[in-house]
Protein backbone atom coordinates (compact mmCIF):
# COMPACT_ATOMS: atom_id res chain seq x y z
CA UNK A 1 0.00 0.00 0.00
CA UNK A 2 2.95 2.34 -0.01
CA UNK A 3 2.86 3.14 -3.70
CA UNK A 4 0.23 3.52 -6.38
CA UNK A 5 1.77 0.88 -8.59
CA UNK A 6 -0.12 -2.35 -9.02
CA UNK A 7 1.47 -5.61 -7.94
CA UNK A 8 1.05 -7.27 -11.32
CA UNK A 9 3.22 -4.70 -13.08
CA UNK A 10 0.46 -3.74 -15.48
CA UNK A 11 -0.91 -0.17 -15.41
CA UNK A 12 -3.47 0.22 -12.61
CA UNK A 13 -7.05 0.55 -13.77
CA UNK A 14 -9.13 3.46 -12.52
CA UNK A 15 -11.19 1.28 -10.21
CA UNK A 16 -8.17 -0.06 -8.36
CA UNK A 17 -6.60 3.37 -8.16
CA UNK A 18 -9.76 4.86 -6.64
CA UNK A 19 -10.01 2.07 -4.08
CA UNK A 20 -6.40 2.58 -3.12
CA UNK A 21 -6.81 6.33 -2.72
CA UNK A 22 -9.91 5.87 -0.55
CA UNK A 23 -8.16 3.32 1.63
CA UNK A 24 -5.17 5.59 2.14
CA UNK A 25 -7.39 8.57 2.95
CA UNK A 26 -9.31 6.50 5.50
CA UNK A 27 -6.03 5.47 7.06
CA UNK A 28 -4.85 9.09 7.22
CA UNK A 29 -8.13 10.20 8.86
CA UNK A 30 -7.88 7.41 11.43
CA UNK A 31 -4.26 8.26 12.20
CA UNK A 32 -5.04 11.94 12.74
CA UNK A 33 -7.99 11.05 14.94
CA UNK A 34 -5.90 8.68 17.08
CA UNK A 35 -3.21 11.32 17.44
CA UNK A 36 -5.66 13.95 18.69
CA UNK A 37 -7.64 11.62 20.97
CA UNK A 38 -4.40 10.30 22.43
CA UNK A 39 -3.22 13.80 23.30
CA UNK A 40 -6.57 14.91 24.74
CA UNK A 41 -7.14 11.83 26.85
CA UNK A 42 -3.57 11.67 28.08
CA UNK A 43 -3.94 15.25 29.29
CA UNK A 44 -7.32 14.50 30.93
CA UNK A 45 -6.71 11.08 32.42
CA UNK A 46 -2.99 10.67 33.09
CA UNK A 47 -2.27 13.72 35.21
CA UNK A 48 0.55 12.11 37.19
CA UNK A 49 2.14 9.28 35.21
CA UNK A 50 3.04 6.37 37.48
CA UNK A 51 4.90 3.14 36.82
CA UNK A 52 1.86 1.77 34.98
CA UNK A 53 -1.63 2.89 33.98
CA UNK A 54 -3.93 2.47 36.97
CA UNK A 55 -7.40 0.97 36.70
CA UNK A 56 -9.01 4.37 37.14
CA UNK A 57 -6.76 5.87 34.47
CA UNK A 58 -7.68 3.07 32.07
CA UNK A 59 -11.39 3.53 32.64
CA UNK A 60 -11.00 7.30 32.31
CA UNK A 61 -9.26 6.76 28.97
CA UNK A 62 -12.02 4.54 27.65
CA UNK A 63 -14.70 7.04 28.75
CA UNK A 64 -12.62 9.86 27.26
CA UNK A 65 -12.39 8.17 23.86
CA UNK A 66 -16.17 7.66 23.85
CA UNK A 67 -16.74 11.30 24.83
CA UNK A 68 -14.36 12.57 22.15
CA UNK A 69 -16.23 10.62 19.50
CA UNK A 70 -19.49 12.01 20.91
CA UNK A 71 -18.05 15.55 20.85
CA UNK A 72 -17.05 15.12 17.20
CA UNK A 73 -20.65 14.15 16.44
CA UNK A 74 -22.05 17.17 18.31
CA UNK A 75 -19.70 19.56 16.51
CA UNK A 76 -20.48 17.99 13.16
CA UNK A 77 -24.24 18.29 13.71
CA UNK A 78 -23.89 21.86 14.94
CA UNK A 79 -22.11 22.81 11.72
CA UNK A 80 -24.03 20.84 9.15
CA UNK A 81 -27.58 20.67 10.41
CA UNK A 82 -29.86 23.39 9.01
CA UNK A 83 -30.62 25.21 12.27
CA UNK A 84 -27.94 27.68 13.22
CA UNK B 1 1.64 4.95 -14.06
CA UNK B 2 -0.83 4.89 -16.91
CA UNK B 3 -1.75 8.48 -17.76
CA UNK B 4 -5.17 7.48 -19.04
CA UNK B 5 -6.13 6.22 -15.59
CA UNK B 6 -5.30 9.63 -14.14
CA UNK B 7 -7.26 11.61 -16.71
CA UNK B 8 -10.35 9.47 -16.28
CA UNK B 9 -13.23 11.86 -15.49
CA UNK B 10 -14.62 9.47 -12.88
CA UNK B 11 -11.31 9.61 -11.03
CA UNK B 12 -11.24 13.40 -11.31
CA UNK B 13 -14.78 13.66 -9.92
CA UNK B 14 -13.90 11.33 -7.08
CA UNK B 15 -10.80 13.37 -6.20
CA UNK B 16 -12.86 16.58 -6.14
CA UNK B 17 -15.39 14.89 -3.87
CA UNK B 18 -12.66 13.58 -1.56
CA UNK B 19 -11.11 17.04 -1.44
CA UNK B 20 -14.42 18.52 -0.24
CA UNK B 21 -14.78 15.75 2.32
CA UNK B 22 -11.23 16.25 3.56
CA UNK B 23 -11.81 19.98 4.09
CA UNK B 24 -15.06 19.37 6.00
CA UNK B 25 -13.39 16.62 7.99
CA UNK B 26 -10.46 18.84 8.87
CA UNK B 27 -12.74 21.67 9.97
CA UNK B 28 -14.78 19.36 12.23
CA UNK B 29 -11.60 17.90 13.71
CA UNK B 30 -10.14 21.35 14.36
CA UNK B 31 -13.34 22.62 15.98
CA UNK B 32 -13.72 19.52 18.14
CA UNK B 33 -10.15 20.05 19.33
CA UNK B 34 -10.73 23.74 20.21
CA UNK B 35 -14.20 23.27 21.71
CA UNK B 36 -13.16 20.22 23.74
CA UNK B 37 -10.58 22.36 25.52
CA UNK B 38 -13.09 25.16 26.09
CA UNK B 39 -16.09 23.09 27.19
CA UNK B 40 -14.83 19.89 28.82
CA UNK B 41 -13.11 21.38 31.84
CA UNK B 42 -14.12 18.88 34.53
CA UNK B 43 -13.49 15.17 34.87
CA UNK B 44 -14.70 12.77 32.18
CA UNK B 45 -18.05 11.20 32.99
CA UNK B 46 -19.98 8.42 31.31
CA UNK B 47 -21.90 11.00 29.27
CA UNK B 48 -21.88 14.73 28.65
CA UNK B 49 -23.92 16.97 30.93
CA UNK B 50 -26.48 19.16 29.18
CA UNK B 51 -24.28 22.20 29.70
CA UNK B 52 -21.24 20.46 28.20
CA UNK B 53 -23.24 19.32 25.18
CA UNK B 54 -24.73 22.75 24.53
CA UNK B 55 -21.34 24.39 25.08
CA UNK B 56 -19.84 22.13 22.37
CA UNK B 57 -22.69 22.90 20.00
CA UNK B 58 -22.58 26.66 20.65
CA UNK B 59 -18.80 26.69 20.44
CA UNK B 60 -18.86 25.11 16.98
CA UNK B 61 -21.54 27.51 15.70
CA UNK B 62 -19.87 30.61 17.14
CA UNK B 63 -16.47 29.60 15.78
CA UNK B 64 -18.05 29.24 12.36
CA UNK B 65 -19.62 32.72 12.69
CA UNK B 66 -16.29 34.13 13.72
CA UNK B 67 -14.66 32.65 10.63
CA UNK B 68 -17.31 34.26 8.45
CA UNK B 69 -16.85 37.63 10.16
CA UNK B 70 -13.12 37.48 9.65
CA UNK B 71 -13.53 36.63 5.98
CA UNK B 72 -15.86 39.63 5.58
CA UNK B 73 -13.53 41.90 7.53
CA UNK B 74 -10.48 40.91 5.54
CA UNK B 75 -12.15 41.00 2.14
CA UNK B 76 -14.09 44.28 2.55
CA UNK B 77 -12.33 47.53 1.67
CA UNK B 78 -11.50 49.71 4.64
Amino acid sequence: MDSFSSSSGSPPNTEALMDQIKAQLAQAYAQEFLETVGNKCFAKCVTKPGSSLSGSESSCISRCVDRYIEATGIVSRALFSSTR
Amino acid sequence: MDASALSNPRLQAMLEEEKRKAMANEFVAKLTDVCWDKCITGSIGSGFSNSEASCLSNCAKRFFELKMLIVQRVSSPR
